[in-house]
């Protein structure tokens, strides 16, 4: 195999640097994904039917709590990569640890809020908003979700074996996904919670 | 602790967070709805910037000309996705 | 549910079908079990990551889908032969145009122009494999599972019946009670997703993986185009895999995106569908273009006309094909700004278009011309397919549409531009790369027969179409009357299908008999072309080239022939490859029953399905495989044995 050097292990193989560039592709398919799920959103957001309005349902606090988790978690998995390319394998857990549970208690938000909206009679079957409404965030949490599991078999593989061309690889392709998610996050905060408390 | 903690990492979160709040000024000032969405936009396209250049590295490795080429193309769809279906399904009827 | 609910009862035709599925199932499995061949097929194709043996699966589930939807095609025109005709009743007749549109489009052309994309690119760009080999191998099986997944449709629960469009309401679960369409929805969707990793893979494959000095402007026209048709795969599926979604959701779920009340939108749907469906059409057609450049050069014996035209016509058409969609419904009521712009963009995809046809038409020019089976094919491609061109400006103009919107002028004009485009192309591509594949041609004359039966009775099928449009006919009616005056035209349409079967069948009998008795090809290069796929071995060897080739130029193989650089200078080193994995065929068996529970809204054993899934996905994760090396002795005694020494 041949190794080039002076790159991060994460890039060092060529068999590496293609996986990290497959994963960008794919990002770009997430972008076009999420763009069409907010084309849905913004056509439906005020057909409410007989059902409530975003204005009427969507709650300020527990938005915030959440854009404040995730950013957090956005922020400590860039350093776990840092950490990673220095070599620092306690430091990388740990930040691997504090951003799953970050994602967790987003989760956990997230739940008691979709909770809310079904008590006070918004659901899936309400209204177009609604449905459009929950499925943009449900794809949302979905990754979200996807990314609790992978992001712990990563912490066991990386604990089991270090750091070799297969576990810094991973790491560093889960850590774009994550602030990937991050970004649609920030999509959602603004043009779903904001724009529709304004 | 330095070097568990680099410069632009730590920028780069407090920026986002900076972002965040003047995002939620659209809120709790009265403004008209063009204004709250231009604030919305310009403040989530940075905050966008943010996470590919300072977190996600973008910029480092060799095949940086088909990578900038792959966002920009897939914004380029998301938007006609997102504008043409507004067109199309709302603004074509007035 | 009872059992006549859960199989389609009471059709002497499905009846037919059943037993005969269930007949070809047993002789497959007795026969398997007789020779004793099922750790070769395990060993050799099941579990093959190989993209030369990816590429034949994919050519093989392609043409047994041609004939599938080509029987769903002969069953509407024996219908429509005469008026009041009593063969198929209305509900039968909208489950056939349904699956006929579905299973030809997505099933038939998409893994045709796969399949040659496997074969031929990682061959033309002087790689080994293509960029991820595993991920390859399951793209194939979750688009075989959605195939069948799609099959076995109308035997179990009844085929969707609201057009290969699907548009909503109809295939709401109010007008379209069956399960059908949520075949269509849960299918589409797995087959889908393999679609979109096929596309990642090209793409890294293409832009990552050539030989060194191949730039991208020396790379084959064919490359080229898969390369903007992966692009296109890319950021059209997306929309896809969200449209199927919301569907799901409507039908299973009592989401409100597309009903008739409490907000819904049912032309949400229809946009959606078609702001995927326009680029799709451009998915199958771009490779097509680039195989027939490749064949015209051959064997006009020239290199290709306005090489960078080419490239960036096609550029240009992958960003324009996003911005078109609309012209799909200019009836739906929206006003004269949104028509007029989408009007505009949809003549403009007509200009690249145009400069491509020219290119070809000056790289015939002072040529010599060889009339080769796949040369035949393609020089009818050019002007059937401009027929087809012009009358889709004539669609393109939204007010002129209004007449024409939903009859049988635009039949007949997306099938001259698919057939010709799509079907000859892939047919022509087929023959070219045969040699390449399984080390012989296919017999000329008896595919020469095959192509004039194919090339005339394609006109005598569609061409009356245009003129039933004009008078008035609709899509999708299944029956008419007399006083119509449809008769005649449409009775000369039937007898052209009949021809369209004879020419297929011939030419399932052209592959037969080459096989056992056409002359084995040992030069590797039998057509004397120019790109690098033929400066290697026939059949091709699993590791593609002994020694990574070195290029120079454009057409790097013919300029070698012609006394330029050489192409091999290395010396033979051992190779990595990777190894076969039977993974992939398994993540597809699961994604099937998965799929099928999801169908019939079996929860329980869904989600069981689902976590079956996520299983998969985890012990791929924990997985170490670094593959393998082929040592150099091994090298040196395949490349012997295929020079035709004695070992």
């Amino acid at each position: 195999m041949k190794l080039d050097n002076t790159l991060p292990l994460e890039y060092r193989s060529e068999e590496n640097s293609n996986r990290i560039f497959g994963f960008w592709l794919f990002l770009g398919a997430e972008i076009v994904l999420f763009s069409t799920l907010f084309a849905v959103y913004l056509t439906l957001w005020n057909r409410t039917g007989n059902g409530p309005s975003g204005h009427e349902i969507f709650e300020i606090g527990p938005v915030l709590i959440e854009t404040f988790l995730l950013l957090t978690s956005s922020f400590t998995i860039g350093l776990a990569i840092n950490s990673m390319r220095q070599g620092f394998k306690k430091a990388t857990l740990v930040f691997f640890l504090i951003t799953l549970l970050l994602g967790l208690g987003f989760l956990g938000v997230e739940i008691m809020e979709f909770v809310t909206y079904v008590h006070e009679g918004a659901t899936l079957q309400t209204s177009a908003f609604l449905s459009s409404l929950f499925v943009l965030l449900g794809t949302h949490g979905a990754h979200v979700t996807l990314g609790l599991l992978w992001g712990g078999g990563l912490m066991l593989q990386i604990k089991r074996e270090g750091f070799t061309l297969d576990t810094a690889n991973k790491s560093f392709i889960f850590s774009l996904y994550w602030h990937f998610l991050d970004v649609v996050w920030i999509f959602i905060f603004s043009f779903v919670y904001l724009k529709g408390l304004m | 602790m330095k070097k568990l903690f680099p410069l632009h990492h730590v920028m780069g979160y407090l920026f986002s967070l900076v972002l965040s709040v003047v995002a939620l000024s659209v809120v709790f000032w009265d403004m008209s709805p063009a204004v709250g969405m231009t604030i919305l936009l310009v403040s989530a396209t940075i905050q966008m910037g943010v996470q590919l250049f300072l977190f996600m590295h973008i910029n480092e490795g060799g095949s940086k000309k088909a990578l900038y080429t792959n966002i920009a193309y897939a914004l380029f769809v998301g938007l006609v996705t997102v504008f043409g279906t507004l067109l199309t399904m709302i603004w074509g009827y007035k | 549910m009872k059992w006549d609910e859960f199989f389609v009862t009471g059709e002497p035709m499905i009846y037919g079908a059943m037993v005969s599925i269930v007949v070809a199932t047993l002789a497959i499995i007795i026969g398997l079990t007789y020779f004793k061949k099922w750790g070769y097929l395990w060993r050799e194709w099941l579990t093959t990551v190989d993209h030369k043996r990816i590429g034949i699966m994919y050519i093989i589930s392609a043409l047994l889908m041609l004939f599938r939807g080509g029987v769903d095609g002969l069953l509407m025109r024996a219908q429509l032969a005469v008026p009041e005709n009593g063969l198929l009743d209305g509900q039968h007749y909208n489950e056939i145009f349904t699956t006929h549109g579905v299973i030809m489009i997505l099933f038939m052309a998409m893994p045709f122009v796969i399949g040659l994309m496997n074969v031929v690119v990682p061959l033309q760009i002087g790689a080994r494999d293509v960029a991820f080999p595993r991920l390859n191998a399951v793209s194939f099986w979750l688009f075989f599972a959605g195939a069948m997944l799609f099959n076995i449709s109308f035997v179990i629960g009844g085929s969707p019946d609201a057009g290969w469009t699907a548009y909503f309401p109809l295939a709401s679960i109010e007008f379209s009670p069956t399960v059908g369409n949520n075949y269509y929805s849960i299918a589409l969707q797995i087959a889908g997703i393999g679609t979109l990793m096929t596309g990642v893979n090209f793409i890294a494959t293409i832009l990552k993986m050539r030989a060194p000095g191949m730039t991208l402007m020396r790379m084959p026209m064919f490359t080229w185009s898969v390369l903007i048709t992966c692009v296109i795969i890319l950021f059209a599926f997306p929309v896809l895999t969200v449209a199927l979604a919301l569907m799901m959701f409507d039908r299973m779920f009592g989401s409100q995106f597309f009903t008739m009340a409490n907000g819904g939108m049912d032309m949400l749907w229809a946009n959606l569908f078609w702001v995927w469906g326009h680029p799709e059409v451009y998915i199958v057609i771009l490779p097509a273009f680039g195989i027939y450049s490749e064949i015209i050069s051959t064997f006009s014996r020239k290199n290709l006309y306005g090489y960078k035209s080419m490239v960036w016509s096609m550029i240009v058409i992958s960003l324009l094909s996003f911005v078109v969609w609309a012209h799909h419904f200019y009836t739906m009521g929206h006003g004269v700004m949104v028509n007029g712009i989408f009007s505009i963009t949809t003549m403009a995809i007509a200009i690249p278009t145009g400069v491509k046809i020219f290119n070809w038409l000056f790289t015939l020019h002072k040529g010599r011309i060889e009339f080769t089976t796949p040369m035949l094919y393609s020089l009818a491609f050019i002007p059937i397919f401009t027929i087809g061109g012009v009358t889709g400006v004539m669609l393109a103009m939204a007010s002129a549409d209004y007449q024409y919107h939903n009859t049988m002028f635009l039949v007949a004009h997306f099938h001259y531009v698919l057939i010709p485009g799509t079907v000859f192309a892939v047919i022509a591509g087929f023959y070219y790369w045969f040699p390449k594949l399984f080390g012989f041609r296919l017999n000329e004359r008896q595919g020469k027969l095959a192509f004039w039966t194919i090339a005339i009775s394609f006109n005598v099928t569609f061409l009356p179409l245009f003129f039933l449009g004009l008078k008035g006919m609709t899509r999708r009616m299944y029956t008419y009357s007399e006083s119509t005056g449809f008769g005649p035209l449409n009775l000369i349409a039937s007898i052209g299908s009949v021809g369209l079967a004879i020419g297929f069948i011939l030419l399932v009998y052209n592959i037969y008999w080459s096989f056992r008795y056409a002359p084995r090809d040992t030069t590797g290069d039998p057509w004397n072309a120019r790109t690098l796929e033929w400066s290697t071995h026939s059949p091709v060897p699993e590791y593609n080239f002994a020694v990574v080739p070195k290029v120079n130029g454009l057409d790097p193989f013919w300029e070698a022939k012609k006394g330029g650089p050489a192409l091999y200078e290395d010396k033979i080193e051992e190779i990595h490859m990777p190894n076969n994995s039977g993974q992939p065929v398994i993540l597809g068996i699961i994604f099937f029953f998965f799929g099928f529970f999801m169908v019939f809204s079996w929860w329980v054993p869904a989600i069981v399905a689902g976590i079956g899934v996520l299983v998969m996905l985890a012990v791929r994760s924990f997985e170490r495989d670094h593959g393998r090396h082929i040592p150099v002795k091994e090298i040196l005694e395949t490349e012997s044995r295929l020079r035709g020494e004695q070992v």
